[in-house]
């Protein structure tokens, strides 16, 4: 197989010392860094006719070479863009360069910005995703479950399984993780209880999430992905909008993903996950502080309004603080619970959202999207009804079966 | 991280750039060759990169400089020549100083004009270099008289 | 012979006339070269590790990008150094070392803090310009200590 090549506009991570990590990332992933080669003459009129009047040199090369890549003049499979974290100027050009190749190519892109301390590690998925984009078109072409087939996504909160037959979903499980192999060995248990169908009858699996190389080693699996690409098939497969652009966006446990897709297929992503504040862990947080489960707190909050109760920090410690005091003050639980959900949402909204274009339908997946309370709180945001597919909290898990059918074998 | 032993230690690497009429890279190439006594000279498109100890290069260079003063630049480099990591077969694309030097290129043969000018000048003629900000605003005044020329 | 901060740093023009002229250029190259020639943590391409960005603290706080931080730690060394400065100020194609705007405004703000000499111009346009450019940086660099070839 041939190394999946990425084209990498950047201004500064050699400089920050982690090229090496950017690089490592994606030879893990058996795909190549470049440097899209032009001339002087390419780097002035590209500059130029792209029309955003930068100051730093890098940002212009950048800018030329994106452009280089949208004309097709330099072959690439992907586009990885990284600038610092903290430029104003940077994260400019990285957002306009995103949506501009977004938009006039097929480029699969991701954009992201670095510190001195990020590693091959966090930009792995990213890198995976971009290289089964390039790699497996005709794999994430596939539209119908076929056969019996099951998918296992563990998480970092919940390990989730499923199987399948001819295109429906015949069991399920769902576990909080705790030990990654057992609880992925007993959400499986109780899928293939509830389907009725012995293990040895199941034709292929696939695996995503946290612990899918862990998992999917063990349990041999024929189809082991990250979770961008996995997500978004099961979205628009769960959502029946296979077809033409949609929005995906999974708040998950430990990051929150937004993919802006076309055909069931990711054209640009981000992943964040550096603050706790805007994840479903907030929530359990939140949850717990109330004395509720969490499958209540959507229904708490749906009776709640946001705006009662103070929020002056994104912190997941100083944000639950406020909302002890908000319930010190008198604050009614039903508005405490709206007001957490208002915050993830808007955290979301701010820091991912902003770096993905918005198409409808916007679909909402994951544990999180069972809280009616955080639909409604992103659906205020973004002024448009998100739908919220059947069995969305099995998005993962669905979507690594309706792939593993690829890889039935013929008898 | 794994750990990192440097090759060439002590030794230094420069560029020797020709942009001139009457000699070629290839040209300088083997004028540098035939003084080099044994010290690396690998020639590119636009000159040499020689790397050795510090006073062998500074020797075959000042004895290069010799050939033609006006259109011969010398410059550091950090790296020793061929290296990997600024390799254009490796980046898929030239290291960002490439550009850099491309654009000084274009414009150098100003610079060999005024190395060939110097020798002629007097000691304390004036200098009037290119100045680095451009014209003043327009005065306010000046500014009022014109919009009122517009007015009427 | 002194010590001459050259900007862009990897200006060849620059590196050149300064050392025609009997000085010591302060080019990006040296600092280069003994990041790549130092032992230690293999990070290509530059041999600037992560810890290099926390050096550069020094320069500038936290909240500014480890890009600038980073190559702080290379030119922050040199501008301390530097007994005198020249600055061409329409280098708007020098890049990698020089590719950040901000930590090029930084390393000019630092470099007219220490107070020494520095020259100012951009680029030649013509032979004229370019008879002014040299004679010009001559000039300066003769008025040195040290000066006069």
């Amino acid at each position: 197989m041939s190394k999946v090549r990425i084209a990498q506009l950047s201004c500064g991570p050699e400089y920050s010392g982690v090229q090496n990590e950017i690089a490592e990332a994606a030879r893990s992933v058996d795909a190549e860094i470049f440097f899209p080669d032009i001339t002087l003459k390419d780097i002035r009129s590209g500059f130029d006719m792209f029309g955003l009047d930068v100051r730093s040199p890098d940002l212009k090369l950048a800018i030329a070479r994106a452009r280089a890549l949208v004309e097709g003049t330099v072959e690439a499979d992907a586009v990885f863009i990284a600038t610092c974290f903290r430029c104003a100027e940077a994260a400019i050009v990285r957002n306009e360069l995103r949506r501009y190749i977004h938009e006039n190519s097929r480029l699969p892109v991701v954009s992201y910005s670095f510190t001195e301390r990020t590693t091959a590690g966090t930009l792995l998925t990213r890198m995976e995703a971009l290289t089964t984009i390039a790699r497996r078109r005709a794999l994430l072409a596939r539209e119908v479950q076929e056969g019996i087939t099951m998918g296992v996504d563990s998480g970092s909160s919940t390990t989730k399984a499923v199987v399948m037959r001819d295109n429906q979903i015949i069991g399920t499980g769902w576990l909080p993780t705790i030990a990654v192999l057992k609880s992925a060995e007993d959400a499986i248990e109780l899928a293939l209880k509830e389907a009725g169908i012995p293990r040895d009858e199941i034709q292929a699996v696939g695996t995503t999430g946290y612990g899918r190389f862990l998992v999917g080693e063990k349990i041999g699996a024929d189809l082991i992905q990250e979770e961008l690409t996995v997500n978004s098939k099961g979205a628009v497969y769960l959502a029946d909008s296979q077809h033409g652009p949609s929005t995906v966006i999974d708040i998950g446990g430990m990051d929150n993903k937004a993919i802006s897709v076309q055909d069931g297929i990711p054209g640009s992503f981000t992943m964040g996950g550096i603050c706790a504040g805007a994840s479903g862990r907030f929530l359990e947080m939140t949850a717990k502080r109330l004395g509720v489960d969490i499958t209540e707190l959507g229904p708490l909050a749906m009776k709640g309004m946001s705006t009662m109760v103070p929020m002056n920090s994104y912190c997941i410690v100083f944000g639950t603080q406020s909302l002890v005091n908000a319930l010190a003050a008198g604050s009614t639980p039903e508005d405490v619970a709206a007001a957490a959900c208002h915050s993830v949402a808007e955290q979301v909204f701010e820091q991912q959202l902003q770096e993905v274009d918005i198409k409808e339908p916007v679909l909402m997946v994951g544990g999180t999207s069972l809280i009616q309370g955080l639909v409604r709180a992103m659906g205020d945001l973004l002024q448009t009804d998100i739908l919220v597919p059947p069995h969305s909290q099995y998005i993962g898990a669905v979507g690594s079966a309706l792939l593993a059918s690829g890889f039935i074998r013929e008898p | 991280m794994k750990e990192y032993t440097p090759r060439y230690v002590g030794t230094v690497t420069k560029y020797v750039f020709v942009e001139s009429p009457d000699m070629t890279p290839s040209d300088l190439a083997i004028r540098a060759y035939e003084i080099s006594k044994g010290v690396m000279i690998k020639e590119t498109c636009f000159g040499l990169q020689i790397t050795g100890s510090k006073e062998e290069v500074d020797q075959i260079i000042a004895r290069l400089r010799e050939f033609d003063p006006s259109h011969i630049f010398v410059k550091d480099r950090g790296f020793p020549p061929g290296d990997p990591r600024r390799c254009r077969a490796n980046l898929g694309g030239a290291r960002p100083g490439y550009y850099g030097h491309e654009f000084e290129i274009s414009l150098i043969r100003h610079v060999s004009k005024g190395i060939q000018e110097l020798p002629g000048r007097a000691p304390d003629q004036p200098v009037h270099p290119p100045e680095a900000t451009g014209p003043a605003g327009l005065d306010a005044r000046k500014l009022q008289k014109i919009i009122e020329s517009q007015e009427s | 012979m002194a010590k001459v901060f050259i900007y862009p740093t990897t200006s060849l023009i620059l590196s050149d006339l300064v050392a025609r002229f009997g000085h010591q250029p302060l080019s990006a190259a040296l600092q280069v070269r003994e990041n790549i020639q130092t032992a230690g943590l293999e990070s290509p391409p530059l041999q600037i590790t992560p810890e290099d960005p926390k050096k550069g603290l020094k320069y500038a706080a936290v909240e500014v990008p480890s890009g600038v931080r980073g190559r702080m730690s290379l030119y922050g060394p040199m501008i301390e150094e530097a007994e005198a400065a020249v600055i061409i100020h329409d280098a708007d194609f020098s890049f990698g070392c020089m590719g950040c705007a901000r930590t090029n405004e930084l390393i000019q703000f630092l470099l007219r803090k220490r107070e020494i000499p520095i020259l100012d111009l951009r680029y030649p346009r013509s032979d004229e310009e370019g008879v002014e450019f040299v004679a010009a940086i001559k000039k300066f660099l003769e008025e040195l200590p040290g000066g006069g070839v």
